[in-house]
C-alpha cells in the first residue's frame, strides 16, 4: 500500500512527520499561491528555496514529495501570455529543484505540464473524475496518475468501470468527509482556489459554504455517515482499484496526521470516526461515532441504490450509534444523539 | 482566571439550554471576552446550527438565556444582536456589547431590528 500524507509546508514539520511514521510513502503540500493557487485552505506559502529544502529531506528519507497547485478556478488569468509565462516559469523552478510530481485540476494545466516537463502529473481529486469517460481523456491527454472524485468512493460499479477503462495509477482520497453530492462543492472550492491563489483575493468575513456545511450536519448528523469516506477497515475491499490511497488534511498539526496515517496503514481504528475526517474537522468536539461500530456497513452501501428516501439505512445507523457531546458544568460528556431536547 | 472559567462554564450552559430549547445539538464553537480600541466590550458567542427562523420563534427564551450569560460576566445587557450571514437563515455569532459613545450613535441612529444586512438586534435600550 501506498499512502500519500498531507503536508504543512515547512521543513519542521516534515521533520516531525516523517520521524514519526515509515508508513508513509510519499507527502504532499501546496506550492507559492503567487502562481496557480490550491483549491484548499493552506497554512503555508513555501518559496522555492524551502520547497527545495524539503524535497531533497524527503528524498533522504525515501519519501515523495508532490506539490498540489490544483486551484479549481483561476479566472482566466492562466491563459493570458503573463499568466502562461508566470506559470511556464515556476513549473520550471519546480522540475528543476526534483519534485516527483505535481497535482493540478485544470485540464490545460495538465496538458502544459505533460509536454513541457519531466514532473509527474497527477490529476487533483477537483478535477471531478468520477466516469470511464473523464478518465479516459485525462489519460489520453498523458496523466500519470488520477485522483478519483471521492464522491463516487462508494460507487464499486464506477470505481471499477475506471480501472477497467484506464490504465494509468488510480488514488483514492480515504477521509474527506464532505457531504455526499455536496451542492456547495464547486463553488466553495472556486472560493478557496480565489482564496489561495495570486488574487486579487476576496475579502471575505464568513465562509458562507463551510458554515451551511456544518448548520446541516448539526441539524441532520445523517449526513455524516453518509460522506463517502472510506474507514481503514474497508480499505481492503478498494484493492482491486488501487493500492494508492490519499489522506486530505493539510492544515491540521502533525499529530493529527500521524494518528490517521497509523490508523490507514493498520487498517484499523479504535476511536472516533471524527478523527479521522479531514472535513468538517470542528464538529469531532460535538460528535462521536465509533468507528469499530461501522464494522459492515460498507456492505450494505456496495448495493446501496442512493435512494436514502427507500432505503433509511444510513437514517437508522446514525440514530443507533452516534453520540454527542454535552456539557456537564466544565466537564464534557458523551450522551446518544436522541437524548437532545429530552429535558426540555 | 475567574472570568476564563466563569466563559468556560457559561458557554456549556447556554448550549445546553439551546439544545434542550431547539431539540437539536446546536453548536456553541467559541465563546471569547472582547475589549475594542473604541472603548466597546463584551462578549461573542460563535454559533453553529443556530438559524435565523429559531431566534425569532424562541427570541425572549434566548434573550433570557443571554441575561443570565450577562449577569454571570457582568455585561450590561441592554444591547444585544445576533451576526447573520447576509442573505441567508444562519447565524454566525450571538453578542452581548457594551457600547461605546461613538458605536452608541452608529447603532442608535436607525430604528429598526436590522440595522444593517448582518446584524439582527435582540435589544437595543436607548440611553
Amino acid at each position: 500500500m501506498k499512502l500519500y500524507a498531507p503536508h504543512l509546508g515547512h521543513l519542521e514539520g516534515l521533520e516531525e512527520l516523517l520521524a514519526g511514521s515509515d508508513d508513509i510513502y510519499g507527502v504532499y503540500m501546496a506550492g507559492s499561491p503567487e502562481y496557480v493557487g490550491t483549491g484548499r485552505t493552506n497554512l503555508s506559502a513555501p518559496k522555492l528555496e524551502d520547497i527545495a529544502e524539503q524535497t531533497e529531506y524527503a528524498h533522504e528519507k525515501g519519501v515523495k514529495l508532490e506539490i498540489i497547485l490544483n486551484s479549481s478556478c483561476m479566472g482566466g488569468q492562466h491563459l493570458t501570455p503573463e499568466g502562461y509565462r508566470s506559470i511556464d516559469w515556476y513549473f520550471n523552478r519546480l522540475n528543476d529543484i526534483g519534485i516527483d510530481s505535481i497535482t493540478v485540476a485544470d485540464p490545460y494545466l495538465v496538458e502544459m505540464l505533460v509536454k513541457d516537463y519531466d514532473m509527474e502529473v497527477v490529476v487533483s481529486v477537483l478535477s471531478f473524475v468520477d466516469s470511464p469517460q473523464k478518465a479516459e481523456f485525462y489519460e489520453n491527454m498523458g496523466a500519470d496518475t488520477i485522483v478519483i472524485d471521492s464522491a463516487v468512493n462508494r460507487h464499486f460499479d464506477k470505481l471499477e468501470a475506471i480501472k477497467e477503462s484506464v490504465s494509468c495509477e488510480l488514488k483514492l482520497l480515504v477521509n474527506e468527509g464532505c457531504l455526499y453530492q455536496c451542492p456547495f462543492r464547486y463553488a466553495h472550492f472556486n472560493f478557496f482556489s480565489h482564496a489561495n491563489g495570486p488574487g486579487p483575493k476576496p475579502n471575505v468575513t464568513d465562509d458562507y459554504y463551510y458554515y451551511k456545511c456544518l448548520s446541516l450536519r448539526i441539524q441532520d448528523p445523517e449526513l455524516i455517515i453518509k460522506s463517502p469516506w472510506i474507514r481503514p477497515e474497508d480499505l481492503k475491499e478498494y484493492k482491486h482499484i488501487t493500492d494508492i490511497f490519499k489522506i486530505g488534511g493539510r492544515t491540521h498539526f502533525v499529530n493529527w496526521t500521524l494518528n490517521v496515517v497509523n490508523a490507514y496503514a493498520n487498517e484499523s481504528y479504535d476511536g472516533n470516526l471524527m478523527d479521522l475526517l479531514d472535513c468538517p474537522k470542528d464538529l469531532k468536539d460535538l460528535f462521536y461515532i465509533p468507528n469499530k461500530e461501522l464494522d459492515g456497513a460498507l456492505s450494505q452501501w456496495k448495493q446501496c441504490e442512493k435512494v436514502c428516501k427507500r432505503c433509511g439505512y444510513c437514517k437508522r445507523l446514525t440514530d443507533k450509534i452516534t453520540q454527542v457531546y454535552t456539557n456537564e458544568g466544565t466537564e464534557r460528556v458523551l450522551r446518544p444523539l436522541h437524548s437532545i431536547g429530552e429535558q426540555q | 482566571m475567574i472570568l476564563i472559567k466563569q466563559l468556560l462554564t457559561s458557554r456549556g450552559e447556554l448550549e445546553n439550554k439551546l439544545r434542550n430549547l431547539l431539540g437539536k445539538p446546536i453548536f456553541l464553537i467559541e465563546m471569547d471576552g472582547f475589549a475594542l480600541p473604541c472603548g466597546c466590550s463584551g462578549a461573542t458567542i460563535n454559533t453553529r446550527g443556530l438559524q435565523i427562523d429559531d431566534l425569532e420563534i424562541f427570541e425572549e427564551h434566548i434573550l433570557k438565556y443571554l441575561d443570565d450569560i450577562a449577569q454571570s460576566l457582568e455585561i450590561d445587557s441592554s444591547f444585544m444582536f445576533a451576526r447573520l450571514i447576509p442573505g441567508t437563515s444562519e447565524i454566525a455569532s450571538l453578542n452581548l456589547r457594551m457600547l461605546c459613545n461613538n458605536c452608541y450613535m452608529d447603532f442608535a441612529r436607525g430604528s429598526g431590528k436590522k440595522p444593517r444586512p448582518d446584524i439582527y438586534i435582540l435589544r437595543f435600550d436607548r440611553k
